[in-house]
């Protein structure tokens, strides 16, 4: 049946085959073939890539809320907060979720149209309560809140930044009761507080915001800036899943990340030292009518570790944007009547730059006679002086090549002294001698040794150093002028810093130490993370050399220049300074501009407190006068030692030094009255002479009946206390009777007639006619009961010359 | 209806009421099961948040989407078991008007008031309110009727055609005849006219798939391996004069290579199903626990519905699932190999190599390993009609699998 014409055909058995061949093929390659790429691709994208894309899926699932961590606080060193955070609240307006917390599908009628009007109206509305709510909470200026909460593409406004707890609670209910959380929120920020205020300002920094920060507050300046990192913590979060419209998630997980508190840092500082010196401070500007400012330091001269630091004008950490000072203020007022609002601005801003910045540390000044002391250890450790070296000052000192000489500050010259009295006068010439003596090289030497070319490396920022010639100059033999001048802290500049450390080794032994002013940083549990060990940076002079200059410091404010400093009871060594600032000859008023300054330390054996007070620029009462609108001479034996002094012996009775008196000094150190009312004359005489006072009568009889003052009430040895025999003791008060100019005997005097009793001050010289009152504690004329107190401070009103 | 009794039977009656594949009918019920709860898991958040109110408004429900898929996969079960009874060689005639039908309701979305648009293109018709892509049944239409027509290939009743030899047209005839090209025409003037259709439509995807399956039922039933060669040639040859030639495929390409130069537009899509995929791991976040369904991966419950298994069930879960699709594709290979005859053995493979393909797709596109196109995970994506279609082409590999011979007991 085949026929030939038949095309061949493959018969069904080949044709079978192939199927089935076919068939198999296509099982492998669609059955598996196909697969293996895909779990390939798989295993790619879930096991070698999956942290990549886990942490993208992360990143755009959840919204990540930071927590703020509490700021560590800031300690002086008996433990006393002088920085704290508290929690405060932000109180933010969302314009945006205003328009979107009205539902525009509730003005929609069915064909979907927006009914326009009744829209606005409801937004009009909605908004209106919120600025009204706002307005009367909170009294917000009104205006403005209606110009932000049109700003319909915000939704971040901050109203406040740091409403406290009790606002924040009010903030709440009105949130709560017109229920708005979709247009305010409140969230928590942590707010810095500084419970003594411009107390420590200088060392404690303040909080605000750079440019890196953003919305966070961070410290700026001293310890809030240079401790950020330990301080501030490590933030919170709390991260909460989100869909993709970036709505929180219900059912969503929450994942919570302690913030981790920062840590506390204990200060060196001394806030009730702090205080006094910052009081000693204020105190002498207001007597002396200081122009340009003061600063002044406190360390233990032991350790580095720095009591007190302070420079005025300063700040208010709380509120560090106004110009806190008075005088400041008043003069960008003036500018502003005289010069107009641009330059009152401008002023306004120098201003304020010149109260945030501590002088102590980021500027220089040349320190004068203050720096004598660090000349004549050079040479007394270089052995090119002794104490018996004797000086004779003519009153000028003259250079070959110069045509003028230098004078010494006493134009008649000292005459023959020794190398005490020689600094006791603060002699330039016998200085000029000394350094002359030394020569540039050993001065150069020591100068580095001392640290005055370098920072102290305090654990503060913005340190600056010392500004001297080059030291090819200083070295070559046209520097005989320059050497000349140095030896007394004229024409170099150093940091008020560096010329405290370089003390502090003058006399502690000879001992070049760090200044500090972290003692240590514990953590929340309040364990240390870190002690601030002693750090010695060299030995710079001997032990005996240091020894030799307690001695002439000691008599130097015991018997010359810096008797002023001079306090009962304590052993005060110290040098006073007067600098010439003649780099500020060509400013406006300049009026031969000084910087009057007195470096103490005490108790002069074993020193424990080193202080130094700068007054910059005194007010003469007239062009050319040496003298301050108060009569005052003006030098830093007048000026800067009384207010020194009186601030060292407030910080050793704080410290709790007891007080050391020589025979004649223990006379008149105060003692309890006895009681002797009802004795008999004789024995109430006894026993008022052996409490160490004098008496006398009013009235006759046998018997004491009254006695002014009252048993137990402290008056100084030497009173004369009053005994009444059978007569009334007077009851009304008397007035204060005016001391002025009076010697402290005189002024004794003046005080019993009127049954009051004096307890001096300052210095108490009963042989000196220098001495003179400078202060009473009671004002002249204020009626006082008989008996009280009155303490009287003296100052010897020899002049000072202590001009370098 | 009674049941006739036995006795009364054909033969061709009594095999067709053979036992069915039960492998083969456990991977889909399976793979059904898995899908519609994967469906569940994946369209939750999307059907709850309403994400896209304007194409479908779930009011807020989050199972809109599941009872629906839900329905019609009863409805899909209920279609394979009816069509695993009939006796497939009715199929054959079947086949014409599966086709001519699925022509006309593809033509019928071009006439407004049943054609309906989706995702910018008509695809769709509605008819008594039921929605479905006419091509859908265009695909089974071109599978039958290629098996159907291919069956025939060999041992044909009757003589051969003859060719006159004197005339030139009846020698070129001859020729062609004879290199097998004549014997083509027929499916090829089939598939240029389905594909034309689906071309209007702008449904590339679906032309591919037809493309795919019919040419797996043209490779079995043992067409020369020149001509695809020569198609395989044609088809890459457009393909890279297309993408290097025009702006629009050289960007898809790009995009495709590296989503992240465009993360927030086209590339959007591809970051977030690798980002799904990726962050599930080896294990997965859990069945239900996806995040990336909470509107950020588009499409969830539909084309990449994979990747949310992938998150959820992590690259283990995802692997098992493959092999389930694997075990079928190979199960459906196995009964074409034993089925009865030719015309069986070329519907399973033209089926089956449909879903196969279909898998292979949209893995691949889901995985960012092809460049997108939008094809569907068989069992998996949401679409109720496409699922019931395809629970009936299982129906039908089933009424096959039916008159398979039992093995020999020995």
């Amino acid at each position: 049946m085949q026929d030939t014409n038949l095309r061949p055909r493959r018969s069904d058995g080949k044709n079978n085959r192939s199927l089935f061949r076919r068939t198999i093929f296509l099982m492998a390659v669609l059955g598996v073939g196909i697969f293996l790429p895909l779990v390939y691709r798989l295993y790619q994208l879930q096991i070698v890539e999956q942290e990549d894309w886990e942490r993208r899926a992360a990143t755009q699932q959840t919204r990540s809320i930071s927590v703020p961590a509490n700021r560590g606080t800031i300690y002086d060193r008996e433990g006393r907060a002088m920085a704290m955070s508290a929690t405060v609240y932000k109180l933010i307006l969302s314009p945006r979720g205003v328009v979107g917390s009205i539902d525009k599908e509730k003005y929609k009628d069915k064909e979907k149209n927006l009914d326009e009007t009744a829209y606005e109206k409801a937004l009009y509305d909605l908004r209106e309560t919120i600025v009204d709510g706002i307005v009367d909470l909170f009294g917000y200026d009104e205006e403005r809140l209606w110009t932000r909460i049109e700003r319909t593409s915000s939704g971040y406004e901050v109203l406040y930044y740091e409403l406290e707890e009790e606002d924040a609670e009010k903030a709440r209910q009105f949130i709560g009761e017109n229920r708005l959380s979709g247009a305010l929120q409140l969230t928590p920020s942590s707010k810095r507080y500084y419970p003594f205020s411009s107390i420590g300002s200088h060392v404690l920094g303040y909080m605000g915001q750079t440019e890196s920060s953003g919305e966070n507050m961070v410290g700026k300046d001293g310890i809030e800036a240079l401790y950020e990192g330990a301080l501030s913590g490590e933030l919170g979060r709390v991260v909460t899943s989100k869909n993709g419209w970036g709505q929180e998630m219900i059912s969503g997980y929450e994942m919570y990340f302690d913030a981790q508190n920062g840590y506390d840092v204990h200060l060196t500082i001394d806030e009730r030292i702090q205080a006094m010196l910052e009081q000693t401070l204020a105190e002498g500007i207001e007597t002396y009518d200081v122009q340009a400012g003061a600063f002044g330091l406190a360390i233990d001269p032991q350790t580095g570790a720095v009591l007190a630091m302070a420079s005025s004008p300063d700040f208010d950490p709380n509120n560090w944007g106004v110009l806190l000072s008075e005088a400041l203020q008043e003069q960008v007022e003036q500018v502003k009547t005289e010069e107009g609002d641009d330059a009152a601005d401008a002023a306004w801003k120098e201003a304020w730059n010149k109260q945030m910045r501590n002088r102590v540390l980021k500027e220089t000044y040349e320190p004068g006679s203050v720096f004598k002391p660090i000349t004549v250890a050079i040479g007394l450790e270089e052995g090119v002086i002794s104490l018996d070296s004797t000086y004779n000052c003519s009153g000028s000192k003259k250079f070959p090549g110069v045509e003028k000489p230098i004078n010494c500050h006493k134009k008649g010259g000292h005459g023959q002294q020794n190398l005490t009295k020689a600094v006791g006068n603060s002699c330039n010439v016998a200085l000029m001698n000394i350094a002359e003596e030394i020569g540039p090289e050993i001065t150069w030497k020591y100068w580095q040794d001392f640290g005055l070319m370098e920072k102290t490396g305090i654990d503060l920022s913005g340190e600056e150093k010392g500004i001297f010639w080059t030291e090819e100059h200083f070295k070559s033999i046209n520097a005989s002028l320059e050497l000349a001048t140095s030896s007394f802290g004229q024409r170099f500049k150093v940091t008020p810093l560096e010329m405290i450390t370089a003390f502090a080794a003058v006399i502690n032994g000879g001992h070049l130490l760090q200044p500090y002013v972290v003692q240590s940083i514990t953590d929340g549990d309040g364990n240390t993370t870190f002690y601030h060990e002693t750090v010695e940076v060299r030995q710079v002079i001997s032990e005996s050399t240091s020894e030799k200059m307690r001695g002439i410091l000691e008599s130097v404010v015991a018997n010359d220049s810096g008797h002023n400093a001079s306090q009962i009871g304590y052993r005060i060594g110290g040098k006073t300074g007067t600098s010439e600032l003649l780099d500020r000859k060509n400013e406006p008023g300049y009026n031969k501009d000084v910087m009057c300054s007195f470096m103490g330390f005490a108790p002069a054996d074993d020193p424990r407190v080193l202080v130094l007070v700068v007054y910059d620029t005194p007010k003469r009462s007239s062009v050319g006068s040496s003298y301050t609108a108060g009569g005052t001479y003006i030098s830093g034996g007048n000026i800067a030692a009384p207010m020194a002094g009186a601030l060292i012996a407030n910080i050793l009775d704080y410290m709790g030094i007891e007080k050391q008196y020589s025979a004649d000094e223990l006379a008149g150190a105060a003692a309890p009255m006895p009681y002797v009312v009802g004795s008999e004359l004789t024995v109430a005489k006894g026993a008022v002479q052996s409490a160490g006072f004098e008496c006398r009568t009013v009235g006759t009889g046998n018997v004491v009946t009254h006695q002014v003052p009252a048993a137990g009430v402290s008056i100084p040895g030497g009173s004369n206390v009053i005994l009444y025999l059978g007569e009334e003791a007077p009851d009304g008060q008397v007035a204060t009777p005016d001391l002025e100019g009076l010697s402290p005997a005189a002024a004794k005097t003046k005080l019993e007639e009127q049954g009051l009793f004096m307890r001096a001050t300052g210095v108490v010289d009963y042989t000196d006619s220098s001495v003179v009152m400078a202060a009473q504690s009671v004002d002249a004329g204020t009626m006082v009961t008989p008996g009280t107190v009155i303490e009287v401070r003296f100052v010897s009103d020899i002049e000072y010359g202590d001009h370098a | 209806m009674a049941r006739k009794a036995k006795r009364d039977l054909t033969i061709e009656q009594k095999l067709a009421r053979g036992p069915i594949d039960l492998p083969f009918l456990a991977l889909v019920m399976l793979l059904t099961a898995v899908g519609l709860i994967m469906v569940l898991s994946a369209s939750y958040a999307s059907a709850m948040l309403n994400l896209t109110p304007k194409v479908t408004d779930t009011g807020g429900d989050p199972l809109y989407y599941f009872k629906r898929q839900f329905g019609f996969a009863m409805l899909g079960v209920g279609a394979m078991f009816v069509i695993s009874k009939i006796d497939y060689q009715h199929f054959r005639w079947m086949s014409v008007f599966a086709l001519g039908g699925s022509i006309v309701l593809m033509a019928l979305v071009f006439v407004p008031g049943i054609g309906r648009s989706g995702g910018g293109a008509l695809r769709w018709v509605s008819i008594f309110g039921i929605r479905f892509q006419p091509s859908e049944i265009a695909k089974v239409g071109v599978i039958m009727f290629f098996s159907a027509g291919l069956s025939k290939r060999t041992g044909q009743v009757g003589p051969p055609k003859k060719w006159s030899k004197r005339t030139f047209t009846g020698r070129m005839a001859a020729r062609l005849d004879r290199v097998g090209l004549l014997e083509l025409i027929p499916y090829g003037l089939v598939l240029a006219v389905v594909l034309g259709i689906i071309a209007m439509q702008h449904h590339m995807s679906a032309m591919v798939l037809i493309v795919v399956a019919a040419a797996s039922v043209l490779f079995a039933s043992g067409i020369s391996l020149g001509w695809f060669a020569a198609g395989g040639a044609l088809v890459s040859g457009a393909l890279v004069w297309i993408i290097t030639q025009t702006e629009y495929m050289t960007e898809r390409v790009t995009i495709w290579r590296d989503p992240f130069s465009d993360p927030k537009g086209d590339g959007f899509q591809p970051i977030q199903s690798m980002t799904s995929i990726g962050s599930g791991g080896l294990l997965g976040v859990g069945l239900g626990n996806s995040r990336q369904k909470y509107a950020f991966l588009p499409e969830e419950h539909n084309d990449y519905i994979f990747a949310i298994v992938c998150e959820e069930l992590g690259m283990v879960g995802a692997c098992v699932i493959i092999a389930l699709f694997a075990l079928l594709i190979i199960r459906g290979f196995w009964l074409a190999l034993h089925a009865r005859d030719r015309f069986g053995t070329l519907l399973i493979v033209g089926i089956t190599s449909l879903t196969a393909f279909q898998t292979f797709f949209n893995i691949g596109v889901v995985t960012n390993f092809l460049p997108p196109t939008g094809i569907s995970l068989p069992f998996f994506s949401y679409g109720g009609t496409a699922l019931a279609i395809q629970l009936a082409e299982m129906g039908m590999v089933l009424s096959v699998s039916r008159q398979i011979a039992a093995p020999r007991a020995e």
